[in-house]
């Protein structure tokens, strides 16, 4: 792991201020420290060789006073401002992982890495506030403090700092090697962790399932072994990780002990003073502290490190190159598609794919299911481009245009109609008449008769409150009304049945009378039948004939 | 939010207590070591500078190497055995948690949802077994710690000891007590930024394309950047109160230095102290303060943890199922008289069925779609308590007959079945454990599946997953057919296995399954097969529309012969 990964600075701004603050806090508790240690010693030294009294020590501790008040101060600031930075850290990299992802589109969002940005974006990369508000804070200090305590300590016994600079670079040694046990095995945890979540999870989720099968005793059993799998595995890990963090503590505390005792003996020969006893008595613990915090805060931290990681990771995926041209008149220019062929595990599906979508048209994609009907339109739409072939209007291939120039003429109904949250008639649109018109086309005049307010009825995120069937029926209303030249209509009549479908046959006919293109997926043939054209997809892939 | 929930929920841990005690003994003397190492030290210094003979100090040398040595050990072994007793706890709590579930009501899983599910049984169990290495135990260990060491200081001086006491007090109940409001304070602001959040990134993450193509991604975006700016503002809120409980932490060190410095001076002045005594008095509370520095992370850990216990004792403390009175092996006849079916606590979708199921007999029910099929077949099944109405199996009410007497006589596929993270043949044995794969092979190709089968890559060891993102919804609703296909259960009922289909084989599906020996129910909204049908249930507006072979309804009842007709010509 990387202690402070620049590309966390590159892309987050917030982190910038915060990393400069927290270096100038770390200076000022280095002299803070030393300080502190210098002032204490002078008093106690005074008082315990030469029985000084209250009144002669009173300068000296009322200094002291100050210096605890200063530190109280910068400890305060650090925390203050710690939590702040990490949120906005946290909330500039979801926002960039997010609209990285989005912008990656829909199909690697399903496939690979993308499913697991949903878990990184809303959870994952709550881990960074640990990193930024415990563990950065100790590395600078071990980046200031203990460098800085160490030259005081060199100039009052060279001894005693002889001590600490041989254990000093031990320490790194052996967290370079915390490290390395811990990253690779932390790494594997964390994939044992979220497998035994999964499949723990996948019980629960089936558990409905188990229950009408009337098999639901016998996973508990199962549950508890793999939770015990879980244990073990952990505590294999642990055991190594805290074992290095054993033999960094044995190091610095026993390093002190030393140093202790060899002011001890030098005090009894009379070789050094009390008050520079005591001074590196009291510092030479601050020069480990930081370094034993960093460690301590280690696998905190790495979490945090982890998902930024998985972050940047994100967000140096390439995106495909957007192109530049505006897209063509959809009303008069003819979509096309040639010899497209999109690779998935089974093989292509589709494969040489030709489609012609001249505008006015209707257009029907018929073909088994999974032989890659779905993906034909993605390719269409431009949210995916063909590992073979070519998809165009009017001659200008897709990849050159500016896609939302493109968007900004379709309609898409997906198979699962994504509604915005609002009233119906804001989701809608048009105006009172037309939206009656619509609405008594598409079936949503029946839909609105059962619901007591009507068009005013607010949905929720995704339409919730109404049946897929409902969804699909206002959807068909917003595509209706909407004025765009292209409607591409995924499956329209799923979810529906025979008096459903008819409605969608109705809403088709319409759109062809409005003159819009219209490119849909057909499993019934009476869809089919309103086509102009049917373009029958194949693919190479094992599937259902 | 009562603070008895907390202490329920650790309950369930079901902690070892000798471990646990164990743990919190390792943990004083392991940090007992760091005073310790602390305390002679500044003795050993304070009075080698008066140079007595060497021999003096030889056990004070020994000790503070000994106490260098014992910290580290002691610590390592402490952590060892307190994330022991945390993960034996976690998997304790897990298996409560699924057994309850297991046996409690059957509508209460239906009613969580998934993600809500993975975040109980996930993240919050975790987060209320960290309570023990967390909170439980650094609370535990500085109360001792603290009481010791205030005790060996008053044995030297008690204005000094007394001074440290309040400093810990300070350090180790004030500061964890602004550290936890602090904390509280920004969860409370944040909880609903932080739903807002979650919903909009994932609204976004799952439906990336049509928000693409809709042109509403940018809005979507800004609206993420409004909430995560609330998050912030929230944060800021508590902010400040953590930096006093910090600042806090920081000031009792310094106090209590200054305090034994301030009592122990005029003390050995006055005789009551020995200069060497002094030493030890101002430099050992420098270490004492090691155990209470953990404090205000502690409590904040402990209110995590009691906020994620309520979540899941939410799901514990769900209704259990009523134990069964009746010993009767469930057998068919399945009778359903006068049914209404509906979720508890709202109105009935269905009301007024009547309903007889026994082996060789086939019934269709078909309606407009959102009519509550799904719901009435679960209803039937015995899954969802009935609002209305009786029904029984061989003449004994479903209700007080043993729920796997019920299972095995009964059996629902519905269209929203799990498919379980595991190989296609294991999905299948969940219907029937002792399924060969010759058979699961066989069941397959009888739901028209077999292509599908030679196509996966290890054929039935070919692992699918719960998201459907390796199944098409065609292929998943086939193999949960041949689940329910597969299954011991006399009486079957299945869930709309057509959909996704095209009409050829839909219908060739349909005929087959009511063509089974067994008695089967059958919902689906394609008429054309359902001359194999025994009887034809058509539902309307919540009540039986009429009933009758195909043959009748399609004479008798326009609307049926309408439809009919209409799926016809569309074919």
């Amino acid at each position: 792991m990387r202690p402070l990964d620049p590309r966390l600075l590159r892309h987050a701004r917030a982190a910038r201020g915060y990393v400069a603050l927290t270096a100038a806090l770390g200076v000022l508790t280095a002299a803070l420290v030393v300080a502190q240690a210098l002032l204490l010693a002078r008093a106690l030294g005074a008082a315990v060789s030469d029985g000084a009294t209250l009144e002669v020590l009173a300068p000296t501790i009322v200094w002291l006073a100050v210096v605890v008040a200063v530190r109280t101060l910068v400890t305060a600031t650090q925390e203050r401002f710690a939590h702040r930075a990490a949120t906005r850290t946290i909330a500039e990299l979801r926002e960039q992982v997010v609209a990285h992802a989005v912008a990656l589109g829909p199909r690697w969002l399903a496939s690979g890495e993308g499913p697991s940005v949903v878990t990184l974006a809303t959870r994952g990369l709550d881990a960074l506030e640990p990193y930024f508000v415990r563990y950065l804070p100790q590395l600078v200090l071990a980046a200031t403090v203990t460098p800085g305590v160490l030259l005081v300590v060199l100039g009052l016994d060279w001894i005693s700092a002889g001590i600490l600079v041989v254990v000093i670079p031990l320490v790194p040694i052996f967290m370079v090697l915390v490290g390395r046990l811990t990253q690779g095995r932390s790494e594997q945890g964390l994939v044992a962790m979220q497998r035994l979540g999964t499949q723990v999870l996948d019980l629960l989720a089936g558990l409905p399932t188990l229950r009408a099968h009337g098999r639901e005793r016998g996973p508990g059993a199962r549950v508890r072994t793999l939770g015990d799998a879980h244990r073990q595995a952990t505590m294999g890990t642990l055991r190594i990780a805290f074992l290095s963090g054993m033999v960094l503590e044995l190091l610095t505390t026993l390093s002190v002990a030393l140093v202790a005792v060899g002011i001890g003996l030098r005090l009894v020969e009379g070789h050094l003073d009390l008050v520079t006893g005591i001074a590196v008595l009291v510092l030479a613990p601050e020069v480990f502290l930081p370094l034993r915090q960093v460690g301590v805060q280690f696998h905190a931290a790495a979490d945090g490190v982890a998902a930024a990681g998985r972050a940047f990771e994100v967000l140096e995926t390439p995106l495909p190159p957007n192109g530049t041209r505006t897209a063509p008149d959809l009303r008069t220019a003819t979509l096309r598609l040639d010899g497209v062929a999109v690779r998935t595990s089974g093989g292509c599906t589709p494969h040489g794919l030709d489609l012609v979508l001249p505008p006015g048209t209707v257009v029907a994609l018929t073909g088994p299911s999974g032989v890659g009907k779905t993906t034909a339109l993605e390719v269409v739409l431009g949210l995916l481009r063909p590992d073979d072939g070519r998809a165009s209007i009017d001659g200008v291939d897709l990849a050159e245009i500016d896609l939302p120039s493109v968007w900004t003429q379709v309609s898409w109904l997906p198979q699962r109609p994504v509604l915005e949250p609002g009233t119906i008639a804001e989701l809608v649109g048009g105006d009172e008449a037309s939206r009656a018109a619509a609405a008594a086309l598409t079936g949503l005049d029946a839909v609105l008769a059962t619901l007591p307010d009507g068009w005013a009825t607010s949905l929720g995120r995704g339409g919730a409150g109404l049946s897929l069937g409902q969804r699909q029926r206002v959807a068909l209303t917003c595509t209706l009304l909407a004025a765009t030249p292209l409607v591409v209509l995924d499956e329209p009549t799923a979810h529906l049945d025979a008096a459903g479908e008819q409605v969608v046959l109705d809403t088709v006919r319409a759109l062809r009378h409005a003159g819009r293109t219209v490119l849909l997926v057909a499993h019934r043939p009476s869809l089919v039948a309103v086509a102009d054209d049917v373009v029958h997809v194949r693919s190479t892939a094992a599937v259902l004939a | 939010m009562t603070r008895g929930t907390l202490r329920r929920a650790v309950r369930l841990l079901d902690l070892d207590p000798r471990r646990f005690a164990l743990a919190l003994l390792l943990g004083t003397l392991a940090l007992g070591c760091g005073v310790a190492l602390a305390a002679v030290s500044a003795w050993l210094i304070a009075r080698a500078s008066q140079m007595p003979p060497v021999l003096q100090l030889s056990v004070a040398t020994v000790a503070v190497r000994a106490f260098g040595i014992g910290r580290g050990v002691l610590r390592y072994l402490e952590r060892l055995v307190s994330h022991d007793v945390a993960l034996r706890g976690m998997t304790e709590l897990r298996t409560t948690l699924y057994e309850r579930l297991a046996a409690a009501r059957p509508d209460t899983l239906l009613r969580v949802r998934r993600g809500d599910l993975l975040a109980r049984v996930g993240a919050d169990v975790d987060t209320v077994g960290d309570v023990v290495v967390r909170g439980l135990l650094p609370a535990g260990v500085a109360a001792a710690l603290g009481a010791g060491t205030v005790l060996a200081m008053c044995a030297f001086w008690p204005p000094a000891g007394l001074a440290l006491a309040a400093c810990l007090v300070l350090a180790g109940v004030v500061a964890p007590a602004i550290a936890a409001r602090a904390a509280r304070t920004t969860e409370q602001r944040a909880v609903q930024s932080r739903a807002d959040m979650n919903a909009t990134a994932l609204g976004l993450l799952d439906d990336a394309g049509p928000l693409l193509v809709g042109g509403r991604a940018g809005s979507e975006l800004a609206a993420l950047r409004a909430s995560d700016r609330r998050l912030a503002a929230a944060t800021d809120a508590g902010a400040g109160p953590a930096a006093v409980a910090a600042g806090l932490g920081q000031l009792a060190v310094g106090v209590a230095m200054l305090g034994a410095l301030l009592t122990g001076v005029p003390a050995v002045g006055a005789g009551l102290l020995t200069p060497v005594e002094l030493a030890v008095v101002v430099l050992t509370p420098l270490a004492a303060f090691e155990a209470t520095s953990l404090l205000p992370a502690a409590a904040i850990q402990v209110q995590r943890s009691r906020a994620a216990a309520v979540r899941v004792l939410a799901l514990l403390d769900a209704p259990p199922d009523v134990p069964a009175t009746d010993t009767a092996a469930g057998r068919p006849p399945l009778v359903a008289t006068d049914l209404a079916c509906g979720w508890p606590g709202t109105a009935p979708v269905v009301t007024g069925l009547t309903l007889d199921l026994r082996p060789g007999r086939s019934v269709a029910i078909v309606g407009p779609s959102g009519t509550g099929k799904t719901t009435t077949l679960l209803t039937l099944a015995g899954l969802l308590p009935r609002q209305a109405g009786t029904l029984t199996l061989d003449g004994h009410d479903v209700d007080h007959l043993d729920r796997h007497a019920v299972a095995a006589a009964v059996v629902v596929g519905t269209e929203d079945a799990h498919v379980f993270g595991t190989t296609v043949l294991e999905n299948l044995r969940v219907a029937r454990g002792d399924l060969t794969a010759a058979e699961a092979t066989e069941v397959l190709a009888r739901v028209g599946l077999a292509e599908w089968l030679v196509g996966l890559p290890d054929g039935l060891d070919t692992v699918v997953g719960p998201d459907a993102r390796t199944v098409s919804g065609g292929e998943r609703r086939r193999l949960l057919v041949a689940r329910a296909l597969v299954s011991p259960a006399e009486l079957l009922l299945v869930d709309e296995p057509a959909e996704h289909l095209d009409p050829e084989r839909a219908d060739a599906l349909v005929t087959d399954l009511l063509n089974d020996p067994r008695g089967v129910v059958v919902v689906t909204h394609r008429l054309s097969p359902l001359a194999a049908a025994d009887e034809v249930v058509l539902l309307d507006a919540g009540r039986v529309l009429a009933r009758g072979s195909h043959a009748d309804l399609a004479a008798t009842v326009p609307d049926y012969r309408d439809a009919w007709e209409r799926e016809r010509a569309i074919d």
